[in-house]
């Protein structure tokens, strides 16, 4: 009788086993994986993003990850979660931000907590532009991430991101950018130094 | 094959069948449920259809949508063309200030944009579903599904920069063509 019964009901629990984990992974990969798009030097961005001609996996990574995102002749968006040593942005570490000009009408870099939401603090300074930040005559320019301002150039706070990611916009970018985003010449992130004194 | 193996075997491949549909199954239905949750949020609960919304400045406690931009003044249209086509119009900002509007079908797809560089005099086209008679001359935009949102953007990186775009997009229009 019991091994009846666990016979009738093998198929079933084997295939609700399957969708439930089929579905985890999918889920995982919609909200975890890596973007699937391009990397640039270590900053990650999808020329697809919005597009009527993205795939079924990137479509769902946006919509999970930024939704009502704009297309690539609007708006590029390339996001970050590593320094260029390639450890983990944290909102105990201070980094500096430089690059040049960039290819595009406008730009901003903007930090977001790890649920994808601006960090929960009241500095408002919870992104630098392109107004914001002072190019050197060659068009160069530095910023500051920090979860505590230090003097008065350009600064985004991370004060209560945790372990946080930045993305850079690009508005109206250039159509040389729209067609390669490898053309972007995107900001380099160097650590500075973090609490207890560890560089 | 013995019998065990055969049903070890098949129980096997239903295991895999139906990971691969939970799998495929989740990553196409979650943008248009991620859309319903975005549209029934943006349209208040249903209250605002056919009309702009207009959001207060992003700040830190803004949780409608995910990575929004602080530096953006956001407005929202919830549309529903099941009872004929939209007039859409953006207004331009002070300065000739970045604006754009932009579509998204009940799919999440950016079906159309539009902005103030190609348009520096302001934005305007009728939003239809397909087989929807339209004004004649008019720019259309077919949206593959009854129901979206059109969102305009501009930007409004300090708090008296906002103030100007939001002066401006008051003069934005989503409403049912008359006439």
């Amino acid at each position: 009788m019991a091994k009846h019964a666990y016979r009738r009901w093998t198929m079933p629990l084997t295939l609700a086993a399957g969708l439930v984990l089929g579905a985890a992974s999918g889920w995982w990969v919609m909200a975890h994986a890596g973007a699937r798009g391009v990397e640039v030097n270590g900053w990650t961005g999808s020329s697809v993003a919005g597009a009527v001609d993205a795939d079924p996996w990137t479509r769902a990574q946006v919509a999970v990850r930024g939704l009502l995102a704009l297309n690539k002749s609007q708006a590029i968006y390339l996001t970050t979660r590593r320094d260029d040593q390639g450890q983990p942005l944290r909102e105990g570490c201070r980094y500096r931000v430089s690059g040049g000009a960039m290819p595009a009408r406008w730009w901003s870099v903007t930090v977001y907590a790890a649920d994808n939401f601006l960090p929960i603090n009241d500095d408002d300074a919870l992104s630098f532009d392109a107004t914001e930040v002072r190019p050197d005559a060659a068009g160069n320019w530095t910023a500051l991430l920090a979860s505590k301002r230090d003097g008065d150039g350009a600064w985004a706070s991370t004060r209560n991101a945790g372990a946080f990611d930045i993305t850079l916009r690009l508005y109206n970018p250039a159509p040389a950018v729209q067609a390669d985003l490898h053309a972007i010449p995107v900001p380099r992130v160097t650590r500075i130094d973090c609490a207890g004194g560890a560089a | 094959m013995t019998q065990g193996l055969k049903r070890s075997l098949k129980l096997g491949l239903a295991f895999l069948a139906a990971a691969a549909v939970g799998h495929v199954g989740i990553v196409l239905a979650t943008p248009g449920a991620l859309m319903q949750v975005a549209m029934k949020r943006m349209s208040h609960g249903g209250e605002i259809i056919n009309a702009f919304d207009f959001g207060a400045r992003t700040t830190q406690k803004s949780r409608w949508v995910v990575r929004p931009s602080p530096d953006l003044a956001y407005s929202s249209c919830v549309y529903d063309l099941s009872k004929g086509p939209l007039l859409i119009e953006a207004a331009p900002s002070p300065g000739n200030g970045y604006v754009s509007l932009s579509v998204f079908d009940a799919r999440t797809d950016n079906i159309a944009v539009f902005d103030s560089n190609q348009h520096p005099q302001g934005i305007r086209f009728v939003l239809a579903h397909a087989g929807q008679a339209t004004p004649p001359g008019a720019t259309v935009v077919i949206s593959p599904s009854e129901r979206g949102i059109v969102l305009d953007r501009r930007l409004a990186p300090s708090a008296e920069l906002f103030a100007a775009a939001d002066k401006a997009r008051r003069a934005d229009r989503c409403e049912p063509i008359t006439g």
